[in-house]
This record gives structure tokens, sequence and C-alpha cells, in this order.
């Protein structure tokens, strides 16, 4: 697996099945290790925009966001 | 111009007045602005999105109406009942068309409800309600629009809210009044604003509590169409849940409070999900080291397998020895005692055949023993008649014989016989042997050849 998740959302349900897939026991040793590393990749991939929101909260004003957008356009 | 007149403007204007107020006594609703006072008279205009009145009371009628003290201030919700009144000016005084209010009463819930209803039915018909709600609403959004009063307890609920979740993205503020008639286009333009930033992924609408007629502005059909059209999915927390505002039905999601609203902003839950989270990083790394590990164990097992069953087979091949040995041991010593047995008898019987031999022998060496004697005497018989004639030949031959029959032997000096004529002329003498002794001759003359 190398294509980034299309969102949390699906990164979080690809997870679900793969964890699930691993739990029935029923994958080879190859499918184990490969959805092994997928899911890593996901786990990370969640970790990621899960810290993404635990920083702190920012508050922004909408003209504050104007002008903030407005000096990375400069 | 084929028109009737030219009549004089005060006529006109008088009449203007008498047909003005003919016209049906009816009710008006809208939302009061402008109000000031004379001392004869209240005025004010009633307003709502498509247009305004000019209204006149009384204020001896305006008395009697018993509003509350401030009740008729601007951004009121009213209802008055009246008709429409011209005044005609004079030469001095400027004319005026006004609604001459002569009750007035706050619009009530039901008035609002009513007109609410007919709102509701014509959005609704139109598919408005629908469209919001298909929009695909991010599980965990990084930002979020929230449109607001500044101050207030919505802002400080909906951030608890959020803290709650333990989300901490941004929060993009697009504060708006949130009551009068000021406050559905503002709220409306910054909702707009906010949905025009990309990174803006779900918009939340709140204010708190307070009558319909408070939360008027959240039923403006206007702001409820700018809502229904929007792209990114917008969260209404307006009022507290027994109240019902028409841009709760156009809205994505419609929450009863500002902390339900973050909820719904951002569905997941950030501290459960980095719980759940580290259970799944924790079940994959299982899941990998487990299959290799059982795996290896497996493969550990097929190895000793062969060696397992190599054991068993020699465990098995050991006791089979073992039972063999043994029963060869049982057989063994059955068969010897068998054997001794037999040796036994079969000895017992060499015996007898042995002893009876014996006898049978002695007698025979007793037969044979004679016939011995009998064939050794006959064998010296014979040997003495072949002795005896062997004798005979013997003398015959024997030289003492031929002596004696007149024939004599040269010898040498040394007794050798001299048997050649050349060899008695060599000796020059010989010795004669005769039958009765010797005689010594000398040899005269050459050897004389036989011819």
């Amino acid at each position: 697996m190398s294509e980034k998740p299309e969102s949390y959302e699906s990164a979080v349900e690809r997870l679900e099945e793969i964890i699930d897939r691993l739990d029935s026991g029923q994958a080879g040793l190859r499918e184990t290790l490969e959805l092994c590393c997928e899911g890593r990749e996901l786990v990370n991939y969640c970790a990621a925009e899960l810290d993404a929101v635990g920083e702190g909260l920012k508050e922004l004003k909408l003209d504050e966001l104007a002008a903030k957008l407005d000096s990375q356009a400069a | 111009m084929d028109l009737p007149g030219p009549f004089p403007v005060g006529r006109y204007a008088r009449k203007l007045e008498e047909e003005m107020k003919k016209r049906a006594r009816v009710q008006l609703m809208g939302e009061v602005t402008g109000v000031g006072r004379s001392k004869k008279q209240a005025f004010f205009e009633l307003r709502d999105r498509e247009g305004a009145v000019p209204c006149t009371m009384w204020l001896d009628d305006f008395e009697r109406s018993k509003l509350p003290e401030g009740a008729l201030r601007d951004g009121a919700e009213l209802v008055v009942a009246g008709g429409p009144d011209y005044y005609r000016g004079g030469s001095q005084a400027s004319p005026s068309f006004s609604f001459r209010a002569t009750h007035m009463r706050l619009a009530g819930e039901g008035d609002l409800l009513a007109q609410l209803e007919a709102l509701r039915k014509q959005l609704q018909r139109e598919g408005l309600f629908e469209l919001q709600k298909q929009l695909r609403r991010p599980r965990l959004p990084k930002t979020i629009g929230v449109v607001t009063a500044e101050t207030g307890a919505a802002r400080r609920d909906l951030l608890a809210g959020l803290a709650r979740r333990g989300w901490a993205g941004t929060v993009v503020w697009g504060f708006a009044p949130v009551q009068d008639r000021r406050a559905a286009p503002a709220i409306a333009a910054a909702i707009q604003e906010l949905a025009a930033r990309p990174e803006v992924e779900a918009i939340v609408v709140t204010r708190g509590g307070g009558s319909l007629a408070d939360l008027w502005a959240f039923c403006d059909e206007t702001l409820c169409r700018t809502v229904a059209l929007l792209r990114v999915p917008v969260i209404s927390a307006v009022g507290h849940e027994r109240d019902s505002t028409l841009i709760d039905d156009v809205a994505a999601v419609a929450c009863s409070t500002p902390t339900h609203a973050a909820e719904a902003a951002v569905p997941l839950d950030c501290l459960a999900a980095r719980r759940d989270l580290q259970r799944a990083a924790a079940s994959l790394r299982r899941s990998g080291e487990g299959a290799v590990e059982a795996r290896a164990r497996h493969l550990g097992a097929l190895a000793r397998g062969p060696a397992r069953a190599l054991q068993r087979q020699r465990s098995h091949l050991n006791q089979k020895i073992r039972e063999i040995r043994a029963a060869s041991e049982r057989g063994l010593a059955e068969r010897t005692g068998f054997q001794r047995r037999i040796a036994t008898v079969v000895l017992r019987r060499a015996q007898q055949r042995a002893v009876e031999r014996a006898a049978a022998g002695r007698a025979e060496e007793r037969r044979r023993g004679a016939a011995i004697e009998r064939s050794a005497e006959r064998a010296l018989q014979r040997r003495r008649q072949v002795l005896e004639r062997i004798a005979l030949t013997l003398r015959a031959h024997d030289p003492e014989r031929t002596l004696e029959r007149g024939y004599a032997l040269a010898e040498s000096a040394a007794g050798e016989p001299v048997t050649t004529a050349s060899a008695a002329a060599a000796a020059g003498a010989v010795r004669l042997r005769f039958a009765d002794g010797r005689v010594r001759a000398e040899i005269e003359g050459d050897v004389e050849r036989e011819t």
C-alpha cells in the first residue's frame, strides 16, 4: 500500500477491515505481513491526522484569516 | 391627453383620504424599526424581507394596547391592526401616507409559527431540506468555521464541547449579530465567507435560546436558501431543544445545543480515536509478530516431526526387539529343554547302539582273527614258496655257482672285477678267483681281439 488514504474515515475503515481479516486467522503469512505493513502505514496516517488536531486550538477570525491568506499570497 | 380633469389638488387629496379610509381593516406583522414619538402619536416602520409600511398610532390607542414597557422598540416583532390612512396636509403642512394602527400586540408564537410553517412548506417543496444532508461530513475536520455572536454562552459552550472531544484544530470565527433584522443578512454573509475558504470543512451556526421572535433571524428565507445551497455542511444549533427554526430544517445537521454542535462538527471523539489507534497498532504488531512466531513454531514442530516419527519408530522397534528377545529366550529355554530331552534319548539310544555294535564287533573280530590267522599262514606259505623260487633263481645267477661250473673271475688287486681284456692288459696282473680260492696271474702279450 503506497497511496495516501482519501480521508481519516476511509483509513480507519480500511484499518478495521485489516484487523478483522487478521483476527479471522485466515490470512496466510504473506498476506498477514502485507496487511500488517499496510495497517502500520494507515496507523501512521491516522496518528498524523490526530496530531494535526491535537497540538492546541487555534482561533482565527474571518478577517484575520483573509489577512493571513493575503500575506501568504504576497 | 384624453383624461378627466384637471381637478384642484386639494379636492383630489380629500378624495384620496376618503378612499383610503374605506379600505378594509387588516392585521400586519413585521419587525419594528425607526420608532419615534410626537405629542399625540407614535410612529415606526413595520418591515420584513419583502417590504415595509410606515405606521402611526395615536398615543391613546397605544396606551389602550397595554404593551409591556419598552416593547415598542427596534427589532420587535409586532402585530398591528388598522388600515391605510392618508393625511392630506394643507397649505403649510406636508401630506403623508401611513398605516393607521388602532391596536398593537407583540407577535406571538402562533403568528410566527404560521408564517414559519408556510415558508417551511415552500422550501421543502423546492427540495431544499435535502441538499445539505447529502453532503459528506468529514469525521475529523482540521478547520471548522463558526458563526455566532462574539459574546455569549454559545461560543464558550462550543469550545468546551470541542475540548471534550479532544479536538484542538483551527476554528475560524465568523462573528455576526444573532438577533434583529440585521442578523440574517450578516449571518448569511459570514457563512458564505467561511464556505469560500477551502480549508473550512464544516460550518457551525449557533446561538443560545430565546423566544421564536428572538430566533426569527434564523427563519429568514434568504439565509435558509443560502445555507441549503452551500457545498460545505452546516451544523445548526439555534436556541434550545424545543425551538425549531427554519435553518434547522435546511442544515446538514440540527443540534439542540452548542455542545452537541461541537460533536456534530467533529464526529470523531479524538480521545477515543487515539486510544483505538493505539489498540489497532498493538493488534497489528501482535498479528505481525504472532503470525511469524506461530509459523516458526509450526515449522519447528514440522521439523521435529520426522525426528519424532523416527523416535517413535525406534521405540517401536526397540519394543519389538525386546519382545522378540524375550520370546526367543522363552523359546530357547523351551527348545533347550526339548533338545536336552531329545539328546538324552538320542544319547541313550546311541549308547545302546554302541554297546550293541561293540558286542557285534567283538564277535566279528573274533571271526576275523581266525580268518587272519588262516590267511597269514597261507601268505607265509606262499611267501616261503616264492622265496624258495627266488633262492633257486638267485642260486642260478650266483657267480659262485658259475665258478663252481669251472668259470674264473678276474679281479684287480683291490678285488674289483676286471671285465675287459684291455683292462687286464693294462693292469699287467690280475687275480683269478675260482670257486675254491684265488690265484695271481701275470698277463703276457697284447690283447688278442676276437674276430
